[in-house]
């Protein structure tokens, strides 16, 4: 009972720090240089390492289907199965549990720092805003990049398959590219990318809700960092089920 | 100027002040003595809205603080410049962006002005040709003074230092000192200064004011102080080890918002 409440508490408290940050982030002046900044921070340097994810995760995803489809002798739907793959669920939830990892640690250290050490009280007595000065910037920054790199990993996911296909396969590329566009719809990468956008808001207001509530020194860094990963994680596979069961049964 | 009534405020159901009664007057430096972790840090930042009391309430200027709206919250505390323990400079911004950050934020002034603003208040605190430097580079004494300077920038009626001398050598203590009493002078601002460096509350304290178990228990001048009859005033200004403070074990305070943070008394 004491779980479930303070369960109901927790996400409250993040809804709350949501619907703050979204009227913050609504509310001249804008900070233009500052979500260059983080967009930067967030997304361009997040590239390589969700390149990386991707392209295996595609390879591994072909790899595995061309071993059951070799059963049936329908291996050339492995070109199907990665696009669909990709971008309805491995390229939004990959790059998503990456990013968590990466950026939300990174933001909740650096909140959670600034906390302790009374940069937060500061920025209050100079009459600013927490939650427009540092969640609104991290907010928009991740809402901006994280669809941008989720289609990214579609991309490379299918890139990665189409490796496998080609030359572990023997299907021709252009057999390979034409299932691969057969396959995809428009709506397909749509629900990836709702997804992502939903992502984003748990990420940042997660990873900033644990760095601003911090307390006690070094220690209450490293638990608040660990637990804004944790919780991200936990709440984007959370979401990603609850978003893949709506979408199947109304879209 | 500001009159604190009845303050109350507990942090995980441990009270910390327990009915504050203080007044602040326009122009005077108010010295809150008291151990550490015993809530002064608490009760400055009660002064301007950082953190909401449960009971009582902060007036500046007529205004019950707990009561603004968030904008005319704002606006009060551009009236204010605060001085923190560790100086808590924005560590990703240069010299210049925190000294000027509440201009640069908030008064819409062109860039030269506010260079100029931020050359004024560097040199008010002894320090010239640093702006470019990030704090990561400078030492503790100049962090101090560069919080002191981003304090008086925007030009505030009321300059609140939690524990300016805490952490310094003698002589850099010393210099804060002269320049809390230099720009009380000059700048003809109130101050509230909080500490448990008693040579820095007789230097630059008009009045001296001790906060024990949640409640101020004297007040008076430095002098009145020095010679109050109270034994645990006498304890505490005299740095004695055995008295009524230490004589109750389940009265040590722990900081509140520092947990790790214990100290002892902390005198220099």
């Amino acid at each position: 009972m004491g779980k479930a409440r303070s369960l109901l508490e927790y996400v409250g408290s993040l809804t709350v720090l949501f619907f703050k940050t979204v009227a913050a982030s609504f509310k001249p002046p804008f900070k233009y240089h500052q979500l260059i900044d983080q967009m930067n921070k967030i997304g361009v340097n997040s590239f390589l390492i969700v390149f990386l994810t991707a392209f295996f995760a595609g390879i591994v995803l072909a790899l595995q289907t061309a071993y059951a489809m070799r059963q049936m002798s329908a291996e050339i739907y492995i070109a199907n199965i990665v696009a669909l793959s990709m971008t309805r669920e491995l390229g939004p939830v990959f790059t998503a549990l990456v990013v968590a990892a990466r950026v939300g640690a990174s933001i909740a250290a650096e909140t959670g720092t600034m906390r302790v050490t009374e940069q937060i009280d500061a920025l209050e007595s100079l009459a600013t805003n927490p939650v427009k000065y540092l969640v609104a910037p991290r907010f928009l920054a991740l809402v901006l990049m994280l669809p941008l790199l989720t289609v990214y990993a579609d991309f490379v996911g299918i890139m990665g398959g189409f490796l496998v296909g080609v030359s572990k396969l023997h299907i021709g590329a252009d057999l390979y590219l034409k299932k691969t566009f057969e396959a995809l719809v428009l709506k397909d990468i749509m629900t990836g990318l709702v997804k992502s956008v939903v992502f984003a808001f748990i990420i940042s207001i997660v990873a900033c809700f644990e760095g601003m509530r911090t307390r006690g020194g070094a220690e209450g860094v490293g638990r608040s960092t660990t637990q804004a990963v944790v919780n991200a994680c936990i709440l984007v596979i959370a979401a990603d089920c609850f978003f893949t069961a709506l979408f199947y049964f109304i879209w | 100027m500001i009159k604190i009534n009845n303050l109350y405020k507990s942090f995980d159901g441990r009270p910390v002040l327990k009915g504050v009664d203080l007044e602040i007057r326009k122009g005077e430096t108010l010295v809150i003595i008291g151990r550490s972790g015993c809530g002064k840090s608490v009760l400055l930042k009660n002064i301007i809205g950082i953190i909401q009391p449960e009971q009582g309430e902060v007036m500046v200027a007529g205004q019950n603080v707990s009561q603004l709206s968030g904008r005319e919250l704002m606006r009060l505390r551009m009236k204010f410049g605060m001085l923190f323990q560790g100086a808590a400079l924005f560590d990703s911004l240069d010299v210049y962006e925190n000294v000027g950050f509440g201009l640069i934020e908030h008064s819409g002034l062109p860039k030269e002005k506010i260079r100029d603003r931020v050359k004024w208040a560097l040199e008010n605190v002894d320090l010239t040709e640093i702006e470019d430097r990030k704090p990561a580079e400078l030492s503790g004494g100049m962090k101090k003074r560069v919080g002191l300077a981003r304090a008086i920038c925007h030009n505030p009626e009321v300059i609140l230092y939690d524990e300016p001398t805490t952490g310094l050598d003698p002589i850099m203590a010393d210099m804060i000192n002269e320049l809390i009493v230099r720009l009380s002078r000059q700048l003809q601002v109130t101050s509230v200064v909080v500490t448990h460096d008693m040579t820095s509350a007789y230097k630059v304290g008009t009045r001296i004011a001790m906060l024990y178990e949640g409640k101020i228990i004297a007040d008076g001048t430095p002098d009145e102080i020095k010679n109050s009859d109270n034994q645990i005033v006498r304890q505490f200004i005299t740095g004695a080890a055995h008295g009524p403070i230490t004589a109750n074990r389940n009265h040590e305070p722990a900081d509140p918002e520092q947990p790790g943070e214990m100290e002892g008394r902390g005198k220099r």
